[in-house]
């Protein structure tokens, strides 16, 4: 029996109706225009070199957990993954259950950054960001939810500096970047990275774009884009594809002593699990983090595996550890209309129950 | 009868006459005499030229990754096809046509680049993904060259002994040249890396294929053909990218390629401070003393707030209130802590600059 079903006029008819929804959807994509990614109105509490921290603006009444949170998103791509359409908002969505969010932007990085490294950015960048809402609330402690690398840069922060921190959100975040099925560790562990950041200072968002889309090329660098066809017709489905391709690509040039540290300690040497990390003049150890802990982490992460993230428990010294579970991808975590309605109220519910 | 369903001349008919005329039409746009040789690839190249002058640069990106997947998509039904109606057998038809691609993938990565344009690139849509994307990302770091638009020149400058006044020039010429053919090494075992990874997937969609039939399932469409390739693909790349021996193979074509660049960067910048001009190490070194400074007059501020605050407190008669015992700030041994650690800092530099 053949396992082919397709008619031969079928087949044909297949590709007449690819040729002419591209022709009539080519339309649309020359009118998209500009496209618009953030949509939760934010205003300035703080900058410092090319750093902006916002804070976000509720619609209605105030925000009821009067803790407020900090969000710390990774040096990779731009944070407004979390807020990129009115109906997948991550922002929006705590801010209407009643949490008070700040975030901080780190900006584009150029190369008089270069010698920036991880003790600048948690123990000087972060620490001034913490210090900054701490100060504006009157509060010793706040909630600090880490994004990725930023939940790394988290778990760092809370270890120096846990009388600050009320209870930590670790969404999608590595902790042991050795586990089996780790293709960027992988990659990285015969790379020369003293010569790579010797030889280029910064690294090129074009290099870090290169490496995550590598790690499905067929998929992210082909095989959506056939799919779009089916999305030019619709307006609004072509401006959330266009908005997550911008997002995609708009990559900025990372530090390049805190990218030589980052990937030597932790991807190359598994520095959380096997300690003998110093920032700046001191030592990281988890043990030393012992506030409540949420560690949300994608069942589908092809960028930081669930494995990767789940290494977190039992290697803090917190009591009160919980582990929440997505269905979903690395970027599905924050854009799903699922991640709305599951991820976001979970991470409220459970800032509320110890703020 | 065969039991192939491709087996009809309607197909032809068909897909000749919807291309016949969409073919006619860009034509007639285009004000060209001549029919274009290949009716599907042609005509999708001669619309999107007829249109993509209207384009805005923002959307033509994608637009051509549409446009190759595509044709990408068209290539493998019309192969398919034509298997089918030569073998009138199924299985031949499905081996024939991943034989080719197979001999596709394997001379993209043995012939020159002009004979993988023909095919490799042409055949395999899907296969010169990674590649491609390597070339995009290894041209788009800082300091690329011209340097391998110069093959004679290498070759002279290898074959060149040194003497004299100009001997340590054309030394550092030769290391720069057996970098560079270090690289060229190393890009060629990434290519053929991906030229048997290649073969594997072709391997893999077999026993996909093979699967179906077991199991009774079937491919009901050309999209359902695509989509099965490119999990193939993906299947076989996240196996063998796992590996140490790709890890080895990576890390000496990103190795080399830095070591080629460092090389180039160092002898510009000798030409460069013969001229009187700022080198790349210069303006790195300043880079990171700005860095340092930074840092110290950050330390300093923090100390100065501290201290106005105290004398704040001092000028209050009542003394301080009750708010400003958890007031937000660094803790009493900070202004200690940052003191000592600029005029740590201050003694490295002094140590680093009497080496």
């Amino acid at each position: 029996m053949s396992p082919f079903n397709i008619r031969p006029d079928q087949l044909a008819q297949e590709m007449q109706d690819y040729g002419r929804k591209l022709g009539k959807g080519v339309q649309n994509l020359m009118n998209a225009g500009e496209i618009d990614a953030g949509v939760t109105p934010r205003e300035v509490v703080y900058q410092e070199d090319q750093l902006t921290l916002y804070r976000y603006k509720a619609e209605g009444s105030a925000a009821s957990n009067p803790v407020p949170m900090l969000i710390v998103y990774a040096l990779v791509n731009r944070p407004y993954m979390t807020d990129i359409q009115e109906d997948r908002s991550t922002i929006r969505n705590l801010l209407a259950h009643g949490q008070d969010v700040y975030l901080i932007d780190w900006g584009y990085p150029d190369s008089s950054d270069h010698a920036l490294s991880m003790d600048d950015y948690i123990n000087g960048y972060i620490d001034r960001c913490v210090d900054v809402i701490r100060k504006k609330h009157r509060l010793e402690k706040i909630n600090l939810l880490g994004i990725c690398q930023g939940g790394s840069f988290s778990l760092c922060y809370t270890s120096m500096h846990q009388d600050k921190v009320k209870n930590l959100v670790t969404m999608v975040t590595p902790v042991d970047f050795k586990t089996a099925d780790n293709m960027l560790s992988a990659w990285v562990q015969q790379m020369d990275i003293d010569l790579l950041v010797d030889t280029l200072g910064n690294i090129p968002g074009e290099m870090l774009n290169w490496t995550f889309l590598s790690l499905k090329p067929f998929s992210l660098t082909g095989q959506k884009y056939l799919g779009m066809v089916d999305v030019l017709q619709d307006e609004d489905k072509l401006k959330n594809f266009l908005r997550m391709e911008k997002w995609i690509f708009d990559s900025p040039d990372q530090a390049g002593e805190t990218f030589r540290q980052f990937i030597k300690d932790f991807y190359q040497r598994n520095g959380f699990l096997e300690g003998g990390v110093k920032i700046g003049e001191r030592a990281l150890d988890l043990k030393n983090i012992s506030c409540p802990l949420l560690n949300v982490y994608a069942e589908q992460d092809h960028l930081v595996p669930p494995d990767a993230s789940r290494a977190l428990n039992g290697r803090t010294s917190s009591k009160d550890y919980t582990e929440l579970s997505f269905p979903g991808g690395h970027i599905g975590i924050y854009v799903s209309g699922r991640a709305q309605k599951q991820v976001t109220p979970a991470i409220s519910n459970w800032l509320d129950e110890r703020s | 009868m065969s039991e192939s369903p491709f087996w009809n001349d309607d197909w032809m008919r068909t897909q000749q006459k919807y291309w016949e005329q969409w073919n006619d039409m860009s034509r007639k746009a285009m004000g060209m005499q001549h029919p274009p040789r290949s009716p599907m690839e042609s005509a999708l190249d001669h619309w999107w030229q007829a249109i993509s002058g209207g384009a805005p640069e923002a959307t033509r990106g994608t637009m051509e990754k549409m446009l190759q997947q595509g044709k990408m998509f068209f290539r493998l039904g019309e192969e398919m096809s034509a298997n089918l109606q030569q073998t009138r057998d199924w299985s031949d038809a499905v081996n024939q046509t991943l034989e080719k691609i197979q001999e596709g993938v394997a001379a993209g990565a043995e012939q020159s680049a002009e004979a993988s344009e023909k095919g490799f690139s042409q055949w395999m849509g899907l296969w010169e993904g990674p590649i491609e994307s390597w070339r995009k990302a290894a041209g788009q770091l800082p300091l690329n060259s011209d340097f391998a638009g110069t093959p004679n020149l290498l070759e002279q400058v290898l074959g060149m002994p040194g003497l004299g006044f100009s001997r340590e020039d054309e030394e550092r010429y030769k290391e720069l040249g057996q970098s560079w053919l270090h690289y060229q090494h190393a890009l060629a075992r990434y290519q053929h890396f991906f030229a048997d990874l290649g073969s594997s997937s072709v391997r893999c969609m077999k026993s996909k294929v093979k699967d179906l039939v077991d199991s009774d399932q079937k491919i009901g469409s050309g999209r359902a053909l695509y989509d099965l390739w490119v999990a193939a693909c993906e299947e076989e790349y996240a196996k063998h990218t796992l590996t140490p021996a790709y890890a080895e193979i990576y890390g000496e074509l990103v190795n080399s390629l830095m070591a080629f660049k460092k090389q180039w960067r160092e002898l510009t910048d000798q030409r460069l401070g013969l001229m009187g001009m700022p080198t790349t190490r210069e303006v790195r070194t300043l880079q990171t003393r700005l860095q340092e400074s930074r840092r110290e007059v950050r330390a300093m501020r923090s100390e100065l707030e501290q201290l106005k605050e105290q004398v704040a407190q001092l000028r209050t008669p009542q003394g301080p209130p009750a708010a400003r015992k958890k007031v937000a700030g660094k803790k009493p041994g900070a202004k200690k802590a940052a003191s000592k650690k600029v005029a740590k800092k201050k003694a490295v530099r002094r140590k680093d600059s009497s080496q």
